[in-house]
């Protein structure tokens, strides 16, 4: 019995200071799934890795930092937060580093190969993850006639009634608006650069469907609103609905027209106890291979350009035998008709919006 | 002990000390080790309590690093006579801070500008770069108001140098303004915030009508079944409390689900509506993702808060004051308002102060089920806290909700009473 309990209580004292372990804090579950069997467990030395759930947000890494006592080494955060974690030194600029990630098999290094796929903000702390966006679903059964098929069909209640499904903070559905409203989606973040009542014409689109919106917090969500019929159509993460048409059998459309295409980073942490590891293994999963094994697993569209040919080449590429491209949000014609989220206006600009986008959604 | 009268007139013990003094010798050792007792739950409070508390009060009001960053420009900037552009100098001294200041330290300042106004983040950032590089080649400008106005256009709009008299101070109360929805004008007058943003003033409202109103349905639907547990024989009262309790184990992600099932459109409560004939299938009424689901969820899940400390106080009033109260003529409701109702204020203050507390400063549930005006005031607490990293704001909005807290303490103590208060 005292074997036992000393066993107990041995596991508890032990597991927090797991000796030699790469921390790596991460969003949870089917997205943190993917990445355990896409990075750790091709990963030269697996055991060393493990992951932790997080919320999201820089306040846990800013009290780490701060306080000199950094638990984690590596974390994957939203691109926005990439740029202000940087800024803050609360990540490491590993800039210096991007020579000795894996090229790609045209020989196009790291920052070659982003470019090929249109990211040239690639932020100096961090290596890049994967392509996930903001887009709108529905269920085909419930449009007996007539299908929507364009941005401008989800904000057209005259054609098509119903209530909708939007989150409760702003990017994603203001960029929509604006699509919505007739602005190209690749001129989208200029317009709002360059003209002042850009905001407010987009505020002007949301207002026509002001009284048919369902409010969502969780990720979640807009799939029980979609399939029990709360809303006719919502706007979601694309891998959330990728994984339940692939893997849970469900049938769902999207409107690929206006989503907005946001990045993903995975950084270091100033000061993270075990740095040189934690740096392999984000040279390991920012890999072309690791990047395309993801997508075996989540529809989320590596950052990489030569992570894509992987996939291409290799269909049917996803775990159940079944082709993914279908479902990857960054194919060329896809990126056509795609807002091209620009993160570094939205950590200039994120908060206002949001402070308005709460007070219009209250009013 | 044996006690000797020494020669003058002070009484010793046998080992010759006066026993006065080791009186006081026992007694300050009984004195420490009582203390020593208490000691770990002093620290604990200390660390896990005073000094948060006293870190958030401190972080609200504090603006000092940002004036490590630029001294030079806010001095030269508190010099200007705020008509059209900053002077020459202005432009100067930022040039050269930018220039030379340390990168990480420029990094947390403009993070802090752009609370002030949108758009100093990359402002900065991009004129950082081209300064570095103007500095490298030697090639010093001759005016550098014009330079910089060239090197981005932002330099030439006023607004940014509205915004920069909102952090000159070290000590600031800038926070607690942008926490009620108002901001600093060029000279430093309050002013209300761009109309379309206000939205804390009417969530701070929100945050209390929703408690309210939490505490006023906890209190009416909870007093009956506290009655009922109290008064009960035991065989029934034992599976009752049961009933209370269940809930109040069961976690509140999969009670807040559950209610969200229940309430939605195409929910339970709908469903027989519907199938009732009580509305028709076009007139679903929209019960949560809005402020009533969220007052129906937090009083279901606060109302063993309520409860629990009204049972304990009813409990022990007598069964026998009723019948006392009937008997000397008074009808049952009578002696219910005049003998029984006045014995459980002191579990209904308990009851009531807790859930107020509770809701006010409620998080996960509102978020939830709060949808479009649901959302209450923790929201932002969480919002600043992790993605815009505007901690003084944070604290602010922290310490108001602290500073309400305590102005209700307190007219509750005027009004009630603090003494009477009880859970037990």
């Amino acid at each position: 019995m005292s074997k036992f309990i000393k066993a107990f209580l041995l596991a508890f004292i032990a597991f927090p200071f797991a000796a030699n372990a790469v921390t790596v804090a991460s969003w949870g579950g089917a997205y943190t799934e993917s990445q355990i069997k896409a990075y750790k467990d091709t990963y030269s030395n697996p055991d060393i890795i493990q992951f932790e759930n997080y919320n999201g947000g820089l306040g846990e890494v800013r009290a780490q930092v701060e306080s000199g006592n950094v638990a984690w080494d590596l974390v994957d955060v939203l691109p926005d937060q990439a740029i202000t974690g940087c800024d803050e030194g609360l990540f490491e600029d590993i800039s210096g580093e991007y020579g000795n990630f894996i090229a790609a098999d045209n020989g196009d290094g790291l920052v070659a190969d982003m470019a090929a796929n249109g990211v040239t903000n690639l932020s100096d702390c961090c290596g890049p993850q994967i392509f996930w966006t903001y887009v709108v679903f529905y269920d085909p059964d419930a449009f007996p006639g007539e299908k929507p098929s364009k941005i401008a069909d989800f904000f057209d209640v005259e054609k098509f009634p119903g209530k909708r499904g939007v989150h409760t903070w702003a990017n994603g559905f203001i960029q929509m608006a604006m699509v919505a409203d007739g602005i190209a989606p690749n001129a989208v973040y200029k317009v709002l650069k360059s003209q002042t009542g850009a905001v407010d014409r987009a505020f002007a689109k949301m207002d026509e469907i002001k009284d048919h919106i369902v409010h969502w917090s969780a990720g979640a969500k807009p799939l029980e609103l979609v399939k029990s019929g709360e809303v006719i159509m919502s706007i979601a993460y694309n891998g959330r609905v990728g994984a339940a048409v692939l893997s849970e059998g469900e049938n769902f459309e999207y409107i690929w027209e206006g989503q907005l295409l946001e990045q993903e980073y995975l950084c270091l942490m100033t000061g993270a106890p075990d740095r040189e590891n934690a740096l392999d293994f984000l040279i390991h999963s920012t890999s072309p291979a690791s990047q395309a094994e993801q997508a075996k697993y989540i529809t989320y569209g590596p950052m990489r350009a030569s992570g894509i040919d992987i996939i291409k080449a290799g269909e049917p590429w996803f775990h159940t035998g079944i082709d993914v491209m279908p479902h990857m949000p960054n194919t060329p014609e896809r990126l056509k008709i795609s807002v091209m989220g620009d993160p570094e206006w939205w950590a200039d600009n994120g908060a206002e919006i949001d402070e308005r986008y709460a007070a219009w959604m209250g009013n | 002990m044996e006690v000797t009268i020494s020669a003058t007139n002070e009484i010793l013990t046998t080992d010759g000390i006066p026993l006065k003094v080791s009186l006081k010798k026992a007694e300050r050792k009984n004195k420490i080790r009582a203390f020593l007792l208490v000691f770990p739950l002093l620290l604990f409070i200390i660390v896990t309590f005073v000094v948060p508390i006293g870190d958030m009060l401190l972080r609200s009001v504090d603006d000092s690093q940002i004036n490590t960053v630029f001294p030079k420009t806010f001095e030269e900037y508190k010099k200007w006579d705020r008509q059209d552009l900053p002077p020459e100098e202005v432009y100067k001294s930022i040039f050269f801070e930018l220039a030379e200041g340390e990168g990480i330290q420029i990094g947390k300042a403009l993070t802090r500008m752009n609370y002030s106004k949108s758009g100093w983040k990359s402002l900065i950032k991009k004129t950082k770069r081209k300064i570095k590089k103007i500095v490298k080649s030697g090639d010093l400008p001759t005016s550098y108001k014009d330079t910089m106005i060239e090197i981005h256009k932002g330099w030439g709009d006023p607004s940014f140098w509205v915004s920069m008299s909102q952090m000159t101070d070290e000590r600031t109360l800038i926070y607690y303004w942008n926490a009620i929805d108002r901001t600093y004008d060029i000279d430093g007058n309050v002013i209300m915030q761009d109309e379309k943003r206000r939205m804390y003033i009417k969530t701070w409202i929100r945050t209390l009508k929703v408690s309210v109103y939490v505490t006023f349905f906890c209190l009416i639907l909870g007093f009956p079944v506290a009655h009922l547990l109290a008064n009960l024989p035991l065989r029934y009262s034992n599976l009752l409390m049961i009933f209370v309790l269940l809930p109040f184990w069961t976690s509140l992600l999969v009670r807040t689900t559950a209610w969200i099932v229940m309430l939605q459109q195409k929910g339970v409560i709908n469903g027989v509506l519907v199938w009732l004939g009580i509305i028709n299938d076009d007139q679903r009424i929209q019960m949560v993702y809005n402020m009533t689901g969220t007052i129906i969820a937090m009083t279901q899940i606060l109302l063993p808060f309520m409860i629990l400390p009204l049972y304990s106080v009813m409990k022990v009033i007598p069964k026998s004051h009723m019948r006392a109260a009937q008997n000397l003529g008074a009808k049952p409701v009578k002696a219910f308002i005049r003998v029984y109702l006045p014995q459980t204020v002191p579990g209904m203050s308990a009851g009531g102060l807790l859930v107020f507390v509770l809701a006010i400063g409620y998080f996960i549930t509102p978020e939830l089920v709060g949808g479009k005006d649901g959302q209450l005031i923790g929201h932002w607490i969480a919002y600043h806290l992790k993605t815009t990293l505007n901690w003084g704001l944070c604290s602010a909005i922290g310490s108001i909700l602290l500073a309400v807290m305590l102005v209700l303490y307190w007219l509750y103590n005027k009004i009630v009473g603090i003494d009477n208060i009880k859970l037990g």
